[in-house]
């Protein structure tokens, strides 16, 4: 498959670029923030990233059984500690908005995981990535491609 | 004969926020404008005003359809046209050709969801947007998206927004 365009504004990827570099900075736990950004990629079907993250996971670390089974999270709670749990509780909450509001027990679960400031950073962590995955699906861009 | 003087209806409370996030994460923030401001370079102000408010109503995000409608309204766009745009499929007659082009296209990437954003969808668009106005489309509607995150995780409180508040 071939792009429909390569084109996007070269400020739109520099701020976006910065938005996910000061989440991840503020997050400060690389191997989750792979996660996350992989769980969100899965919800939203977006090639380009997933093959991205999966790879960046990888070099941090992340174990195979873990990328294995993180879109079953919920049924395997021997691979997922409770942090990581609410963490991509959370993410799935904020990555499908259209189906009801971010619930009460998502949050405060993450709440009590996450002070506010790494809560803040995990937030803009799950936007950024809903954002490159618009950019990415809209403009079908293929996995593993240089030019995007 | 009664006569309504003063409103004593009883609203229920005002929700209160869950997270100042932009406090938490300023540099985050400070990004956030400037991807704003760059996505929007380009489009026209009254076409993203309907992009932004129907992407909001998607993700049902009270901050920003509170924003983006009194912004709307500020910049003289019509009553009719921000009411109907909830269901706009039936009331095309209000819209542009290419109002509609981008509004379905504000669907498709904002439900990302139930599939991928169809060719048809993307070709209509790319028959009323050049290349690079329909680039800055769709990252003008990946930006609503994510301020309407911002807004709902948070439950950022609707109702105290004048326009033209941030500028």
């Amino acid at each position: 498959m071939t792009a429909r365009t390569t084109h996007l504004d070269a400020g739109v990827r520099s701020a976006l670029q910065a938005v996910s570099a000061a989440a991840k900075r503020g997050f400060d736990d690389p191997g989750l923030a792979e996660l996350v950004q992989i769980r969100a990629s899965q919800i939203n079907h977006c090639a380009f990233c997933l093959d991205m993250h999966l790879a960046i996971a990888r070099k941090h670390g992340v174990s195979e059984r873990q990328l294995d089974l993180l879109s079953a999270w919920e049924e395997a709670e021997e691979v997922f500690d409770g942090r990581e749990r609410a963490a991509l509780a959370l993410t799935e909450a904020v990555t499908v908005l259209t189906e009801g509001f971010v619930p009460d027990e998502v949050y405060e679960e993450a709440a009590r995981h996450f002070d506010g400031a790494r809560l803040a950073h995990l937030l803009a962590l799950i936007t950024a990535i809903n954002s490159w995955n618009r950019l990415m699906v809209g403009r079908r861009i293929p996995p593993g491609s240089t030019e995007w | 004969m009664t006569t309504y003087t003063e409103d004593t209806t009883e609203y229920a409370p005002e929700l209160p926020v869950r997270l100042r996030w932009a406090e938490h994460a300023p540099e985050v923030y400070k990004a956030m404008i400037r991807l704003d401001t760059a996505a929007r370079k380009g489009l026209d102000p009254k076409l993203y005003e309907l992009v932004k408010i129907r992407a909001s109503q998607i993700n049902r995000c009270a901050l920003c359809i509170d924003m983006h409608a009194k912004d709307a309204l500020a910049a003289g766009e019509s009553v009719e046209r921000i009411v109907q745009l909830n269901a706009w499929e039936e009331s095309r007659h209000f819209y542009t050709e290419k109002e509609l082009a981008a509004l379905e296209l504000t669907e498709a990437v904002t439900v990302l969801t139930d599939g991928f954003v169809p060719d048809e969808v993307y070709a209509k668009a790319e028959k009323h947007f050049q290349e690079a106005e329909l680039a800055q489309l769709i990252s003008a509607i990946a930006v609503i998206n994510a301020w309407n995150r911002f807004g709902v995780t948070c439950r950022m409180t609707p109702g105290h927004y004048q326009p033209g508040q941030h500028g």
